[in-house]
């Protein structure tokens, strides 16, 4: 049995979230169309490559994989904030810290087999700590954490960019940091993709999220807080308790994501120039979060669909000859209309709590 | 009355039912004269608001006629009501907050408005002072009264329903706000107070109309009225719940509150130094009309509002101010007054409801704080079958339950943590008269196995019926302290009017 609400009811939420993915899908495609058309260039050989490119052929489906990877880890820190009541939007700059956590890892004098490890102990420990700056200034002075995160996510940023261009830079090819050691590697899943085996960490980290929050006393506490602070306080929840563990839990998150693109997505295994090998997979975990609900299982067909966008565009780049600036604006049109109903359920919920 | 008295009001056999079933007003009759402060005294819910919202068009009844300067009238709206020459102050202002008070009465006039006096020559007239620059938000509520009366009477308001004016007055805010209705009275307006505050209806109104349970208990002139002959028109005769209640046998003291001082959000003093005592196999109620300040005594005895002065003791330790998880560990349970607030969360489901605030408890656990869920699912499955709860299955949101059933979820879950002592705040409040009188007997079951209830109610026959001493609270104070066996259900009925116990023999 399950505290839940069963397989057959929830079959009507699942059908009503498709169709309104999908309906949100086609607006921002009609949208992105006129802009396209505006530009130029053919509308329908655009999504053709970018659906191609995405799910279109293996390798497509793979690349899509592997832009899923971190992004579902960070659309669960973003999920799980939402469900301990809290706007957190600090996902971003803790991936970027994270990733300059394995590079500094990868710049130690260490036993070949200590550096994964070091990576990982790293850069999660940076974005946790990140993380629990925005809720230690919540708690202790009631500091909004979508302001404090805003700040903390472009701190995060100049911090990385400036160890990256004058700490960790590479002699041999300064735009990027120094390289993490092949035995700190992720092994890549399938030869000649992107897809590495990180994905099964970002699999298995979901899944514990999900019997945390529907299964234990700790994803109760965090749940309650969310959905009632007046009758959690009655219960003997305490709040500032409780809302450290959501920063410190989505902290990891985007730790375990920032490090893995870092050491896991090749051919790279570097930041470079700008961290636009890291931008707006905080950001972009948001927009997946809110597709699936702020459910752990929903995020998992949502950070694919959203990973496959990203893959198709690189496909429309190249195939439809649409310029990488129009590709991106496409890429921001649907998905900000993908965005928009979770954002409305998101103020709405907030409002009838007022 | 003097027969040349002008009749403003007339409503005749005004009946309403809500959609729900309920009767709000059951064939309500009465007669208000021009020129006259008109006293509307009732408990909460005996209808008073309902009856001036349909006077004033908010709703419409079911039943009856009301006529208005000797016109029969039918309101579409509040708007039509407000054309022939009737305004409604309500209970709390409705002003925008950010607008000074000159801008929040000049607000929504219609295009086409013709003052009959100007706003300067009104304020002369009336006596009602404000500072027509300040944002509404920087003023007091009582002075935000006075703006929204103002911009009634602007509006050529001739009837002024005032609800429930003074609750957010202070005493001396009162006396002056009684002068100016004096006034207003003067100039001829007539004046519709509703209030449950025998104190003030004697004072001010020149006559007074009781409701009692939707129906007019009683209609008389102030002069020929004496507090008790009120008390008794609002309380009425009717018998309580009748339940078998063994003879007390007090032990000893399980909670002392000494000198308790409690705000409220606002800042303003709610609780102003209260003291009493609970034993071990006592019920201790504590009456009063809603908002005295009984919830916020009770959520600083519970540990969910700060006590600024005073000290709590429970089971002889000091406890003031200590964490909710604290006090439930001791053997405290409490039903909170609002269960969709507090009792319950209600987008959880019933399972997950009847486990909160014991969630941790280890029965309840496996390794690593995972839930057994098997030993969830007997808990709430027994909490089901003993309370009666309807519910589709465990695992639908408390949301889709019944009032009823969800005070049942609230009132299982804290039984079941078997407790030495029992806050219970409006335990009974809205349910029906089967799980009424079953909660009513957990409590007194659990007062004769030696345990201790504290009663909180606004409701007179409950507290009667159940306490062995009561306590009446009156704006943060009680007003006496009493063997429930020697004391009359008129004397209560004074004491949340205002009296203390002293003055009442006196009178």
């Amino acid at each position: 049995m399950s505290l839940q609400l069963k397989l057959g009811e929830r079959y009507k939420e699942i059908l009503f979230s498709i169709s309104e993915v999908a309906l949100a899908t086609l607006i921002g495609i009609g949208i992105s169309a006129i802009f396209i058309k505006a530009g130029g260039y053919s509308p329908t050989s655009a999504f053709f490559y970018l659906f191609k490119g995405a799910f279109g052929n293996l390798y497509g489906f793979y690349t899509s994989l592997s832009y899923s990877t971190p992004l579902m880890l960070t659309g669960l820190a973003f999920a799980l904030s939402v469900r301990a009541g809290l706007f957190n939007i600090g996902a971003e700059g803790q991936v970027y810290i994270a990733a300059l956590g394995a590079i500094i890892a990868a710049s130690l004098a260490l036993p070949s087999y200590l550096y994964l490890l070091a990576e990982f102990a790293i850069g999660i420990g940076l974005a946790v700590m990140w993380s629990l700056f925005a809720g230690i200034l919540k708690v202790w002075k009631g500091v909004n954490e979508v302001v404090s995160t805003i700040m903390l996510n472009w701190i995060a940023y100049w911090v990385t960019e400036y160890s990256r261009s004058n700490i960790f830079y590479d002699p041999l090819s300064p735009d990027r940091t120094i390289r993490i050691p092949i035995t700190g590697r992720l092994p890549i899943l399938v030869e000649n993709t992107q897809l590495y085996s990180g994905i099964f960490i970002s699999l298995i980290v979901v899944i514990v999220t999900y019997v945390i929050l529907w299964k234990t006393a700790l994803g109760y506490e965090i749940r309650a807080v969310g959905l009632s602070p007046s009758a959690s306080k009655y219960a003997g929840i305490k709040f500032s308790l409780v809302a450290l563990e959501a920063f410190a839990l989505s902290g990891l998150f985007a730790g375990i994501a920032g490090v893995m693109e870092t050491i896991g997505r090749p051919p790279t295994y570097a930041i470079v120039t700008s961290l636009t090998n890291l931008v707006n997979l905080g950001f972009n975990g948001i927009t997946v979060s809110l597709i699936g609900r702020n459910n752990p299982i929903g995020i998992i067909p949502a950070s694919i669909f959203i990973g496959g966008l990203m893959a198709g565009a690189t496909s429309m780049q190249i195939f439809a000859g649409v310029p990488l600036e129009m590709v991106q604006a496409v890429q921001g049109i649907i998905v900000m209309v993908l965005a928009l109903p979770g954002i409305i359920r998101l103020i709405k919920s907030k409002v009838r709590r007022r | 009355m003097p027969p040349e008295k002008e009749v403003a009001i007339e409503m005749v056999n005004i009946s309403k039912v809500y959609p729900d079933g309920v009767l709000a007003l059951d064939k309500v009759s009465l007669t208000i004269y021009k020129g006259e402060i008109h006293g509307i005294l009732g408990e909460n819910g005996a209808g008073k608001t309902t009856l001036m919202r349909i006077l004033y068009g908010n709703i419409k009844p079911t039943g009856g006629k009301i006529k208005v300067f000797g016109k029969e009238v039918s309101f579409g709206s509040s708007k039509d009501a407000i054309k022939i020459g009737i305004g409604m102050v309500h209970q709390h202002p409705s002003l925008v907050p950010v607008f000074t008070a000159l801008e929040n009465i000049y607000l929504g006039l219609p295009s086409n408005f013709k003052e009959q006096a100007s706003l300067k020559e009104l304020i002369e007239r009336t006596g009602i002072k404000v500072p027509l620059e300040e944002r509404i938000e920087d003023v007091s509520l009582g002075i935000a009264q006075k703006v929204e009366i103002l911009k009634v009477l602007y509006r050529g308001a001739e009837i002024l329903i005032l609800d429930e004016p003074t609750t957010n007055m202070t005493v001396e805010e009162v006396k002056e706000f009684f002068s100016t209705l004096r006034n207003l009275k003067k100039m001829g307006k007539t004046v519709i107070f509703i209030s449950h505050k025998l104190k003030e209806v004697l004072d001010i109104t020149d006559n007074i109309t009781v409701l009692r349970r939707g129906k007019v208990s009683g209609s008389l002139p102030t002069s020929q009225a004496t507090p008790e002959e009120l008390a008794k028109l609002m309380v009425g005769r009717e018998v309580f719940l009748k339940l078998e209640k063994q003879e007390s046998r007090p032990g000893e003291k399980i909670l002392r509150v000494e000198d308790l001082w409690v705000k409220r959000n606002d800042g303003s003093w709610a609780v102003k130094g209260v003291s009493f005592e609970v034993r071990y196999g006592e019920i201790f109620g504590i009456a009063g009309v809603e908002g005295n300040g009984q919830s916020e005594l009770i959520e600083a005895i519970t540990g969910l509002r700060r006590a600024e002065r005073g000290k709590v003791f429970f089971k002889g330790e000091n406890v003031t101010n200590a964490h909710p998880l604290k006090l439930y560990t001791m053997g405290l349970a409490h039903i909170p007054e609002d269960r969709q607030k507090m009792g319950l969360i209600l987008d959880m489901s019933v399972a997950e409801n009847s486990i909160l605030g014991i969630h941790r408890k280890r029965d309840f656990l496996r390794p690593m704080m995972i839930f057994n869920e098997n030993k969830i699912k007997e808990h709430v499955e027994r909490l089901i079958h003993q309370y009666e709860i309807v519910v589709s299955k465990i695992n639908a949101p408390a949301r889709s339950l019944s009032g009823g059933n969800q005070q049942k979820v609230v009132v299982g879950r804290e039984f079941s943590k078997t407790p030495d002592l029992i806050i219970a705040s409006q335990p009974t409040r809205g349910l029906d008269v089967g799980a009424t009188e079953y909660i009513r007997s957990l409590l007194l079951k659990m007062r004769n196995n030696g345990k201790a209830v504290l009663l909180m109610s606004s409701d007179i026959d409950e507290i009667m019926g159940l306490s062995d001493r009561v306590a009446v609270i009156y704006e943060g104070e009680f007003m006496g302290i009493s063997e429930t066996s020697s004391v009359s259900e008129k004397e209560i009925g004074m004491m949340m009017g205002g009296y203390k116990m002293g003055e009442i023999g006196k009178k």
